[in-house]
């Protein structure tokens, strides 16, 4: 059996009905990473021994019928950002080379106690701000669609390891878009869970308050039930909402007939970083919608200018709150890239913060009561393809091409699905935003994308 | 606050040596002009967010003392 392309649900059916072992998916899932890394460069570190001692966990107890659930016996990677216990956890830093932490996360405690098997550590821009950067301890990722492309960052590895098929599942984080950029630029599912779902405990901060915690994956299924074992209610993690969690997979191939979807056209429509392709990809989506049964409408928000700036002001204040120390006193044991972005926290005042928080307020109300005439939004994950390492710009810039920091500031779950590939060759995905904590409505319109573009048909680069 | 279009590049260079010599922070020559560029932009974002609001428009962080109804 050929287990790279099996889905998260069609590896626990094969598992459940004995034709394939847990030990079987991670030894075909390492042997995948050798071949493949040296020139991909997505994992920092390899936990072979881990790894392997946790699928005979998992086959030993499926053999007792001791079924921990959709995530038994599954291979994944995380970020190297998320602590584990006993296992280097670095920020693709030199500043934290040596850090072995003490505790796990509560993602990585999460999913060991759903019978997961953890394959190792992913690049990441540095402190998931910096990159792609060449003077690090670690080469940055490729994109496998193209390795003379970016993957987009900060969750650079875990994109890169999904695309290039090692794994089906890594943990990412997203401050202003690190999870659903890599997932727009290789042709992946990635979502941004409700601010407060996922308890971000044990993973290195950039910017408290924009901070998320959620999956890449292949598939928006797969997403799905990496969501239903992550989220959930964490009483030591002060922005941890006490929300009940849904169920994220019942209702994901319920179509979209009679769903109200609206398009913050502005957004996007008029930006000179726009490639056509990647607005047909949009129009192209939202007439899909619209043939299956939605009414899908152009709606106004604030302008996107404005998102930006207060996604921009908060991250590098309160990045450079966390940083202070070191930034004085280690500058140059940052990356060039990591160390020019940090510096600019310290020039920003108190009276740009606070005015920042409070543009938070206006533009959370606006997208709110959008979304209580509307289920979801449709909008751009990206305004262009992944660039050359020689073309990539800084991701916070006001001429940066992500369109995904909004939902950062404002906290509602977004997550990028891929619709197709650019006549080079790479992909193209698009946004679905919905209301707080209704990550099912999410799901199920994503997987209608995923369905009516017929992303499904097009195999990852091999 | 005067916006980036406002000030020459002298007095933005200036502004800029000022607030990394608050902060202790030195920024090696062969990065200086990356780096003032990005804040130059930086600067154009925040000056979208001044003289925007009123004295009643309140921060997003505005916390509660008191249990919300129904807990």
């Amino acid at each position: 059996m050929d287990t790279a392309d099996l889905s998260i649900a069609g590896m626990g059916r094969a598992l459940r009905d004995g034709s394939v072992t847990s030990e079987q998916l991670t030894k075909d899932a390492l042997d995948r990473v050798a071949a493949k890394d040296a020139g991909l460069h997505a994992f920092v570190l390899v936990t072979r021994e881990r790894a392997l001692a946790d699928a005979h966990r998992a086959d030993s107890e499926l053999g007792a019928s001791i079924d921990r659930g959709p995530f038994h016996g599954i291979p994944y990677a995380l970020k190297d950002i998320y602590d584990t216990r006993g296992i280097r956890t670095t920020c693709h830093s030199k500043l934290r080379i040596d850090n072995i932490p003490a505790a796990d996360s509560v993602v990585a405690t999460k999913l060991t106690e759903a019978g997961g098997v953890l394959l190792g550590k992913l690049a990441t821009h540095e402190f998931a701000l910096g990159g792609p950067s060449f003077d690090l301890p670690f080469p940055p990722a490729r994109n496998p669609w193209n390795v003379a492309h970016v993957t987009g960052g900060s969750s650079s590895g875990s994109a890169t390891a999904i695309s290039a098929r090692m794994v089906r599942m890594a943990m990412g984080s997203d401050t202003g878009g690190s999870i659903r950029g890599p997932a727009a630029w290789c042709g992946l599912a990635g979502i941004k869970p409700t601010y407060g779902r996922v308890s971000r405990r044990g993973v290195f901060p950039l910017s408290w308050t924009l901070d998320h915690c959620g999956p890449l994956s292949r598939s928006v299924e797969d997403s799905a039930i990496t969501l239903g074992v992550l989220a959930g209610h964490d009483p030591a993690d002060a922005a941890s909402a006490d929300v009940p969690v849904g169920d994220y997979v019942s209702d994901l191939n319920k179509g979209v007939s009679g769903l109200r979807i609206g398009v913050p056209r502005a957004f996007f429509a008029g930006s000179p970083v726009a490639t056509a392709e990647v607005l047909a990809g949009i129009d192209r989506t939202a007439d899909q919608l619209r043939a299956a049964g939605a009414t899908v409408e152009d709606i106004a928000l604030p302008e996107y200018a404005l998102f930006a700036a207060a996604g921009r002001v908060i991250m590098m204040a309160e990045a450079y709150a966390i940083h202070e120390s070191d930034m004085r006193n280690r500058l140059l044991d940052y990356g060039t890239i990591t160390a020019n972005r940090f510096v600019l926290g310290a020039a920003i005042m108190a009276s740009d913060y606070i005015n920042a928080l409070r543009a938070r307020r206006e533009l959370t109300d606006a997208v709110n009561g959008a979304l209580g005439r509307y289920d979801a939004l449709l909008t751009a994950s990206a305004l262009c393809p992944a660039p050359t390492f020689e073309a990539s710009v800084d991701a916070l810039a006001s001429a940066a091409p992500m369109q995904t920091i909004p939902f950062n500031v404002t906290g509602h779950p977004a997550m990028s699905v891929p619709v197709g590939l650019s006549s080079d060759g790479l992909p193209i995905g698009v946004q679905i935003v919905g209301r707080p904590f209704d990550e099912a409505m999410v799901f199920r319109v994503s997987r209608a994308v995923e369905v009516l573009s017929g992303w499904e048909s097009v195999g990852p680069p091999m | 606050m005067p916006s980036s279009d406002e000030l020459s590049p002298g007095e933005l260079t200036t502004e800029f040596d000022i607030l990394m010599r608050r902060a202790g922070i030195t920024v090696p020559d062969e990065r200086r002009a990356t780096v003032l560029a990005s804040y130059a932009d930086l600067r154009g974002q925040i000056a979208l967010l001044h003289n925007r609001y009123a004295h009643t428009d309140e921060p997003a962080n505005i916390f509660r003392l008191s249990p919300r109804e129904g807990q």
